[in-house]
């Protein structure tokens, strides 16, 4: 390369710099790139998985022998719950979701993710969540009713102190971030795409990772409804789950399963992702079975829903029902031997080097489909009758998630290593590594599947001796230690990587994938240009990929605007339709995790009052971040003559946070259904369900709010209509005349609400009425707010005719408010007086 | 070595493995069946791989390789997981039907159980007869237990006997008991039930008919 | 409006149906016991299990159906053929799944 050449190099990548970079130093922590906080993700997720893994070790080490007393069975209770609570919410979810931020910018060919400040936010609340769930251990008073947290042993009459608070605030807290990540990944991944990525050119690990985030999307909003209604139980005395109060405890075994079993997918759908990714670079051949592969992620993502009662099979529910369950169950197998035969296949037809992340993949798959086979077995539910709740399942469930997550994981981390580092892994303490994990979880685990069977429960802290279970239970403590010792062997071989390991060539592994062409260590732009894309395998095609990138021959190198830029394309073809500006570094998602760890913190120790300052903090906080949009001068100031080929996307009616916002909706109505499913349950099944006499609620003040919130929607539509037309006459009168009559619905049904004859700490029937008018009526008000605060952007030149898309965005919340206010309305009040009372 | 070791290892007085009952017994032979064939796909599955990863291909053209695809996806992806499914329903929809409580209950012996922090109450209803962590039943014949919870949820499982059947507050479920052979068999709570978890045990004694009748005259005086 | 078979949306519209089969297939079990539960002699042979399995073989005959559409149409270029043959997939396996999910009801009695 010529002088000349470098030099411009140079100064394009300062150019970029200037704009992309983290602040320095402290102020680091406003920091938003997309690669930082992949980082800090997946830094926190592996400093719990140690601190959950010492949990581990101290519960072998009191079951190593019969009637051991080295740890009471108080404190024992509280290991377990919170290596099952730390392991699955503060290690699997985070660590896999900083992975996917990290990497999905740079496999997709982009500079950031579309919402970078949120990426800021959910890993916040990652943090302080994780830190107010492990201080309950530091100060012994943490959860120990085990991590899927039955009713009533949670309760407040079992559980009174406040370990199961710790453990509902906290997870919902930490659940903020995964649904954060679960909807910006979704939108990346749709909306920006290098241009040309159509759908079937995307690397496949992106297929998992939209899956990942889909079945978040879906998948955490049962758990995080099951959360609020035990919080509420427990701290008002609502009797959503008591069967005194109507009332039913399996409420919230279904509740939580409905999250529960697709969360297993969750976790290992993006580490088959790595096999996925890794298997064709190191056989040196594309992929066998491409499209076999996306049948299977998607089969997974739906299937995976269908399952959640095979963790109930012996509450006693119909015999028919087990069925159907447990043939989905089974059939769940189906996906994932395509999957299995698929990356066999690629193996069979190429040519395999061997290297340690391959070596992972092999002791992922003798580990995975054992785990996979006892779990078809679990699925029969005649088998599953004897071995439920026994060692059998702690076995089987090690087996899937250490197998199917745990070593894939471990095998994308060595494999890059040298994409974050510069430096390639060493072979000997890694080979060491693996064999010592491997065969220790082995050790462990094998032979506790035969403990199980010969009838040890799980969760016990002690057992008598001479039940056969002695000898099989000191193998295993033995077994865990050995495998400690080999994940020490890989912790300090990472550490000593960074100092003594070789210096990595130019995409060391010979990948086809775009991330090896950001520079290693990346730069906080990712790419200089952002080339077209013609292939799914780029950097096998056009091997000089990464230097014509790197020297500025391809798109959106023009950064003296000064914003953050990356393209915003077609969710199908991938073709440009707009640039994307990104804002960039910021407190505010800081200062708003916060306001919402002082929710956690003060609702924690029942200082309410304190609690609703920081709800408001956080309102404000957030509200206050969403102000730098649009035609902001912090976020892209109106021009004249600036360039519309491709427009930014703030000024057109479509974009990232239109999408963000559906799919969120998605997420909240996933929420909204669960209650419905909730309600209609508790009717069908509870119990000691009991409905109270007469009219509760004025009917007629009802549907006069609601009739007031629909003339608001429809004084909203109008405008957003006449916007898109380009028309933009009388667009704030309309913004606050709706914002006005969304004001006037919440004052109405407010009123309803105070007149009306609810008992919510006596009857479930009442309580469940009070969650959903509070749902309504919150969502009312945020539109109604938001809307204000359209109509004072407007004034201020932020919204208008040449930037229209805040309104676009703003829309589908109103459609979303007044058709869930109409659907309780008939759900929640007409239903049942066509119902009539229950016998 | 292994494999004596674990055969002699099947016993104990809470194993699967060494059955006493109906139930209990045909889930052994599910357990056992099923292991078998487990074992043979993983080690075929994991045979197929590493041979795969040490095969020279040799030169593989793309319609070489769809074929490859196609064999090994439809036969591993579909035929395999189908044919082992259908076949596993087919021994377990009977077996899980036998397990069933009887649709006609007027004969069968009924037993009350309600579990409590962390002990089992036991009643007779038709007897009026009220025990502790112990019941007692006529061997060769399923008696009824109705289990039921005052507190949180626990389990009432028989290892030997038959599988587990959750005890839920507000709700009272079903499960067939049926002893095939005298003796006492020990019973577990099999659900986590808070600090005494660990040792809310207790027995099931299965006597001859005859002797059942002298027990249930014997505890009704005694309960008097 | 439908959009045209080769639209992505074939990609996951057999699962969706899927999904709302099995809703209502469990929910209309669930109602169906707690409203007017059929006697436990009856065995398999009820008026819920026969709705049950009238629901189940038409949602089948539906997906079946829609793989067949999407067998059949010839794509005109490779991202045509990639949502028709993944659809093909999607559509097959659901109506499998419903068929397979479904049959139990002719062996257990619904309530029990």
């Amino acid at each position: 390369m010529t002088e000349a050449g470098t030099e411009e190099r140079q100064a394009l990548h300062q150019r970029l710099e200037r704009v992309w970079a983290n602040p320095p130093g402290w102020r680091s922590l406003a920091a938003v790139n997309h690669t930082t906080i992949g980082l800090r993700f997946m830094a926190t997720g592996v400093v719990f998985f140690l601190i959950a893994g010492v949990m581990a070790m101290l519960v072998r080490t009191q079951l190593a022998l019969p009637a051991q007393d080295i740890i009471s069975p108080d404190v024992y209770n509280q290991l377990f719950t919170m290596h099952g609570t730390v392991m699955m919410f503060l290690f699997a979810i985070p660590v896999l979701e900083g992975m996917a931020l990290y990497m999905i910018p740079k496999l997709i060919g982009a500079r950031d993710l579309v919402f970078p400040r949120i990426s800021s936010l959910g890993y916040y609340c990652y943090l302080f969540g994780g830190l107010i769930i492990l201080s309950s251990m530091v100060l012994g008073m943490a959860p120990d009713s085990g991590w899927f947290m039955y009713t009533p042993l949670s309760s407040a009459e079992y559980a009174p102190g406040p370990g199961s608070d710790f453990w509902l605030l906290g997870i919902t807290f930490v659940e903020i971030s995964a649904m954060a990540a679960g909807i910006e990944l979704t939108v990346s991944i749709l909306r920006s795409r290098a241009n040309g990525m159509s759908l079937r050119r995307m690397p496949i690990f992106c297929w998992y990772i939209l899956a990942m985030a889909l079945m978040i999307v879906f998948g955490f909003p049962p758990l995080i409804l099951a959360s609020v209604l035990l919080e509420l139980e427990r701290a008002v005395g609502m009797p959503f789950f008591e069967v005194a109060g109507g009332g039913d405890p399996i409420l919230w075994q279904h509740l939580f399963w409905l999250f529960g079993h697709p969360e297993v997918y969750i976790i290992f759908l993006p580490a088959a992702g790595i096999v996925s990714t890794l298997i064709p670079v190191f056989a040196q051949r594309p992929i066998v079975g491409y499209r076999w592969l996306v049948l299977a992620i998607i089969l997974t993502g739906f299937i995976s829903f269908g399952l959640w009662v095979h963790h109930m099979f012996t509450i006693g529910i119909p015999k028919l029902a087990q069925a159907f369950f447990s043939v989905a169950s089974m059939l769940v197998a189906v996906p994932t031997a395509i999957q299995v035969f698929a990356w066999l296949a690629t193996l069979w037809t190429g040519r395999v080097v061997y290297s340690l992340p391959m070596l992972w993949i092999i002791g992922f798959l003798v580990v995975f489909v054992c785990g996979g086979l006892t779990g078809v077995m679990l699925a029969l539910v005649p088998f599953n009758w004897q071995v439920h709740d026994t060692h059998f399942v702690v076995a089987h469930l090690h087996y899937v998630l250490v197998g199917g997550m745990l070593f894939p994981l471990i095998a994308g981390f060595y494999y890059w290593l040298p994409h974050l580092s510069g430096r390639m892994p060493t072979r000997v303490l890694g080979n060491w590594g693996f064999w010592l994990t491997f065969i220790g979880f082995n050790v462990t685990f094998l032979l506790m599947h035969l403990t199980g069977l010969l009838g040890m429960p799980r969760r016990v802290y002690t057992y008598e001796p001479g039940l056969g279970w002695d000898w099989l239970n000191l193998l295993s403590s033995v077994g865990g230690f050995i495998m400690a010792a080999g994940i020490a062997m890989i912790i300090l071989d990472i550490a000593l990587h960074f100092r003594f390991g070789r210096p990595a060539p130019r995409n060391p592994w010979g990948a086809d994938t775009l991330e090896w062409a950001t520079g290693t260590p990346p730069v906080s732009y990712n790419f200089a240009s952002l080339p077209d894309l013609r292939t799914r395998h780029p950097l096998w095609e056009s091997p000089e990929l990464p230097d014509t990138i790197a020297s500025g021959e391809h798109g959106l190198t023009d950064v003296s605007h000064g914003r953050r830029e990356i393209y915003g394309s077609d969710a199908i073809t991938g073709k440009v339709r707009h640039v994307i500006h990104l804002p960039g570094n910021s407190w505010w998602p800081l200062f708003a995790a916060m306001g919402l760890a002082l929710v956690c913190v003060s609702l924690l120790v029942r200082v309410y009052p304190l609690a609703l300052v920081g709800v408001v903090s956080a309102l404000v906080f957030l509200l206050r971040w969403s102000w730098e949009n649009g035609a902001h001068p912090s976020a892209a100031l109106l021009v004249h003559g600036e360039s519309h080929d491709p427009p930014l996307h703030s000024r057109t009616t479509d974009g990232p946070g239109l999408w963000g916002m559906v799919v969120t909706l998605m997420a909240n109505g996933t929420f909204y259904l669960s209650l419905i499913f909730g309600w209609l349950y508790l009717w069908t099944a509870s119990p000691g369900w009991s409905v109270p006499e007469g009219e509760q609620i004025a009917l007629w003040l009802v549907i006069a709010s609601g009739l007031a919130l629909t003339a608001a929607w429809m004084d909203f539509e109008g405008a957003v209509r006449a916007l898109r037309r380009g028309v933009d006459q009388g667009l704030q009168r309309r913004f606050w005349r709706a914002g006005l009559l969304g004001g006037g619905h919440v004052a109405l049904l407010l009123w309803a609400l105070r007149d009306a004859s609810l008992a919510p700490t006596a009857l479930a029937h009442d309580a469940v009425l009070l969650v959903m008018l509070v749902y309504v009526l919150g969502h009312g008000g945020l539109a109604a707010l938001l809307t204000v605060l359209q109509a004072v952007r407007v004034g201020k030149g932020y919204v208008g005719r040449h930037v229209p898309y805040e309104p676009v965005v703003v829309r589908p919340f109103w459609v979303y408010t007044v058709g869930i206010f109409w659907l309780s309305v008939a759900v929640f009040l007409l239903l049942p007086m066509a119902w009539g009372t229950p016998a | 070595m292994f494999i004596p070791m674990l055969l002699s290892g099947c016993g104990g007085p809470l194993s699967t493995l060494d059955p006493a009952g109906p139930a209990a017994a045909s889930a052994a032979w599910l357990w056992w069946a099923m292991f078998a064939f487990a074992t043979v796909v993983l080690i075929v599955v994991v045979a197929l791989w590493l041979y795969a990863m040490r095969r020279d291909p040799g030169d593989v053209t793309d319609e070489s390789a769809q074929r490859v695809q196609n064999r090994w996806i439809v036969g591993g992806g579909f035929v395999l997981p189908l044919v082992s499914i259908t076949a596993l329903l087919a021994f377990g929809i009977p077996a899980g039907h036998n397990m069933m409580p009887l649709a006609s209950d007027e004969d069968v012996l009924r037993i009350d159980v309600t579990a409590h922090r962390w002990w089992w109450e036991v009643s007779y209803p038709e007897e009026g007869i009220a025990l502790n962590n112990e019941l007692h039943i006529p061997v060769g014949v399923p008696v009824h237990v109705h289990v039921t919870s005052e507190d949180v949820i626990h389990s009432f499982w028989v290892p030997r006997l038959a599988g587990k059947l959750d005890a839920i507050p507000g709700r009272t479920n079903v499960l067939r008991l049926q002893a095939d052979e005298t003796g006492i068999f020990q019973g577990k709570c099999a659900e986590f039930c808070g600090a005494g978890h660990a040792h809310m045990d207790f027995t099931v004694e299965a006597h001859p008919q005859d002797d059942f009748d002298d027990w249930l005259e014997e505890a009704l005086q005694s309960n008097d | 409006m439908i959009p045209g078979w080769t639209h992505p949306v074939h990609l996951f519209a057999g699962l969706v149906i899927w999904s709302l089969w099995f809703v209502a297939l469990y929910g209309g079990l669930s109602v169906g016991c707690a409203v007017a539960p059929p006697a436990a002699e009856q065995g398999a042979l009820t008026w819920l299990n026969g709705g049950l399995l009238m629901l189940t073989l038409v949602v089948t005959a539906l997906l079946a159906y829609a793989a067949w559409r999407c067998w059949r149409l010839a794509p005109a270029g490779d991202a045509q053929r990639f949502v028709l043959r993944v659809a093909v997939g999607v559509y097959l396996v659901s109506a499998g799944s419903t068929l397979a999910v479904g049959l139990p009801v002719i062996v257990y009695p619904p309530c029990v």
